[in-house]
């Protein structure tokens, strides 16, 4: 490249106004060994935008333990729970009762607790019974009234 | 968007922003400490990150009002440790030898408000388009040449100085 270009260049360089390509063909000229005297002042510049270039941060970026990680166990955690309740549910049916299942049982039990009240009564009732007995007896005893009745016949005659 | 995701797209940027936050704040510790932060935002925010045309220059942006607000609470707070660190040009062609032309380079450029500095950053390191500059830095291309324009200048005006000093 001609040096009245580069003069030029240098001159728009400084007006902000180069393209990117212009800048890098003004790197690559003073990165070169032949550089006149009276533009080797602004060698450096050039030198140290490159070498500026070359640093690097030599700490690891630490970020916060991923949530994401633990959304996706808790998603297989939850899809267990809800698997084992359909699961049970299915297996499990007659255990949940339905509202008429309930009154069913409700009318069940009502009726079970009459029959042992009535039970109960009716075992007081055979308790009195046993009085029965004494009028069995009773009854054996008028045997003697019949005896009693033959003698009287043959008294009688 | 899994951490994993993440990175791949946004971890590629680091170096960049490492080397905005340090042309900024000067010291490595804490333009490694601002990039650290400025992931973490983005990780925050990485549900809107899609959303986003240029997310490189979403991060740049970030990496730079996070440095702009450290250097100001750091003035707030007095300790002025980043302008204390470095001469200004007067010292400067003094102390420092004019065969360290590249060294000078880079204490020069800690010499320029800091707006100038990230143009120069961004367009002389980095080889940003000017329409990416501008969305990076808020503002407009002709607004960034402009401030670009001013940097190189600045740049090379210290330069000629320190090489004449040198010379005579």
């Amino acid at each position: 490249m001609e040096l009245a270009e580069i003069e030029k260049l240098l001159e728009v360089y400084f007006q902000g106004e180069t393209t990117l390509g212009e800048e890098e063909l003004l790197q690559e000229f003073f990165a070169s060994k032949q550089v006149p005297g009276h533009l080797e002042v602004y060698r450096p510049m050039f030198v140290a935008f490159g070498q500026a270039k070359e640093e690097t941060i030599q700490t690891e970026i630490v970020l916060p333990k991923s949530r994401t990680f633990n959304y996706w166990k808790w998603g297989i955690a939850a899809s267990f729970v809800i698997l084992l309740g359909i699961v049970g549910f299915m297996f499990n049916d007659g255990g949940g009762l339905t509202d008429e299942e309930e009154l069913a049982l409700a009318e069940y039990n009502k009726a079970r607790e009459t029959m042992m009240l009535l039970s109960a009564n009716f075992n007081q009732g055979t308790d009195a019974m046993l009085h029965l007995n004494e009028f069995n007896n009773g009854i054996a005893n008028m045997s003697v009234i019949d005896q009693f009745n033959e003698s009287k016949k043959l008294i009688l005659k | 968007m899994n951490q994993k995701e993440f990175l791949a797209k946004v971890l590629p940027y680091k170096d960049k922003l490492y080397r905005l936050a340090k042309r900024l704040l000067v010291s490595a510790e804490e333009a490694e400490d601002a990039v650290q932060e400025v992931y973490l935002k983005l990780w925050k925010g990485r549900e809107n990150i899609g959303n986003y045309k240029n997310p490189e220059a979403f991060a740049v942006t970030m990496t730079k009002n996070y440095c702009l607000d450290r250097l100001k609470s750091k003035q707030a707070s007095n300790l002025k440790i980043v302008h204390s660190n470095f001469q200004n040009g007067e010292n400067l062609q003094k102390k420092v030898e004019v065969n360290d032309g590249v060294e000078l380079v880079f204490k020069i450029m800690q010499t320029l408000p800091e707006k100038q500095r990230m143009v120069l950053q961004l367009r002389d390191v980095e080889q940003f388009d000017f329409d990416e500059i501008a969305e990076m830095m808020e503002s407009t291309e002709t607004a960034v040449r402009v401030t670009l324009s001013r940097a190189r200048k600045a740049v090379r005006e210290q330069l000629i100085k320190q090489y004449n000093y040198g010379v005579s």
